[in-house]
């Protein structure tokens, strides 16, 4: 009875070989195809999350986003695996020039948060404060009376607060202005 | 304690609101953390400072008022004797009284809990106007000030116009 075991085992082990070698072949074959066109993975819904773009990017601040959206689209969005690749050092592959990543949109209406103003050094006041339109249609305007400072509501009190700084900035970019006008004149 | 900090910061936060003294905009960048604000600083008159306005950001530490916040001109800094190249300003107010870096400050200059977000701003604005010729943060703009004055001064006028996007 012992010695039938290997014998019964045998047709079970051929089974296996059989079923493993078709899943790696599938495996493969999916891997090349979407390798080469791209259009297998977005058939197949696989939408980039730009939530996990951003964070392997903040991990990996070299590597292109583009280059990650790729990896992501192309694995289903497993980001252990993406970065299971770039910490061994097997890297990222560049993405076709046809790749147009899909990206999720934010499951709300609402549209997405501006982007804070960026601290970089020397820039001036209008850019830092995104006031290049109101410098246009504020051109003529009055300044206003100094608006009433304070309110109960949260974002109300930081509108005024914002009010307050374009306001200061504004007057005194006019003042300037018509001052130089005045001089030159 | 954290708590105590952030009821402080948010009264001065509404003092400041409600009665800004002139020429100063001051509040968080985002209720949502108190210990970051910004402000603006008008340009004292009759000084080459005149007519600009300097964004300045003021990092509060987790024990304010015991300890004085930190506060950095933000964009292209600002070319003064008491203000480092890269923007951070060095004045007595915001040095607490047991460390005297400078080692001429009086006690009653230098940071205690009585003083004020809205006094360290005013105390800036009169150090814009009045710089400080010892020990200073910039070398290089405090000997521009003391021996080529009017290339200071019209150094610190395209600084001006630059920082109002003209």
């Amino acid at each position: 009875m012992p010695d039938d075991e290997p014998s019964l085992n045998i047709p079970s082990l051929l089974t296996l070989a059989v079923v493993s070698f078709f899943v790696i072949r599938w495996f493969f074959k999916r891997d090349g195809e979407s390798g080469t066109s791209g259009s297998r993975g977005r058939t197949r819904g696989n939408i980039v999350d730009p939530a996990q773009v951003e964070q392997i990017s903040q991990m990996f601040p070299q590597l292109s986003t583009r280059d990650i959206m790729w990896d992501l689209q192309r694995n289903g969005g497993n980001v252990a695996a993406t970065t299971e690749r770039i910490l061994t050092g097997r890297g990222l592959d560049t993405p076709p020039p046809s790749f147009q990543p899909l990206v999720a949109i934010p499951p709300t209406g609402v549209p997405a948060q501006p982007a804070p103003a960026t601290k970089s050094d020397g820039q001036d006041l209008i850019t830092r404060y995104n006031l290049a339109g109101k410098v246009v249609e504020g051109s003529e305007a009055e300044p206003a009376g100094k608006p009433s400072g304070w309110s109960q509501n949260k974002e109300e009190r930081q509108r005024l607060l914002q009010k307050r700084r374009d306001d200061m900035i504004l007057a005194a970019r006019r003042k300037m202005m018509q001052k130089e006008q005045g001089g030159a004149q | 304690m954290s708590s105590m900090t952030q009821n402080r910061l948010f009264r001065e936060y509404k003092t400041l609101s409600e009665n800004p003294p002139d020429g100063i905009t001051a509040g968080p960048v985002s209720e949502d953390d108190m210990f970051h604000w910004e402000a603006l600083i008008q340009g004292p008159e009759g000084t080459p400072y005149e007519g600009g306005v300097f964004a300045a950001e003021l990092k509060f530490p987790k024990d304010y008022p015991l300890s004085p916040p930190t506060m950095k001109f933000v964009g292209g800094g600002v070319w003064h004797p008491n203000v480092y190249p890269n923007g951070t300003v060095c004045i007595s107010i915001l040095h607490p009284p047991g460390d005297d870096p400078n080692h001429y400050e009086h006690a009653s200059e230098r940071w205690s809990p009585i003083q004020s977000v809205e006094k360290i701003l005013i105390s800036v604005m009169s150090m814009l106007a009045e710089p400080n010729d010892e020990s200073p943060a910039n070398v290089e703009a405090a000997k521009m000030w003391r021996e080529r004055r009017s290339e200071y001064e019209k150094k610190v006028r395209e600084e001006v116009r630059k920082g109002l996007g003209l």
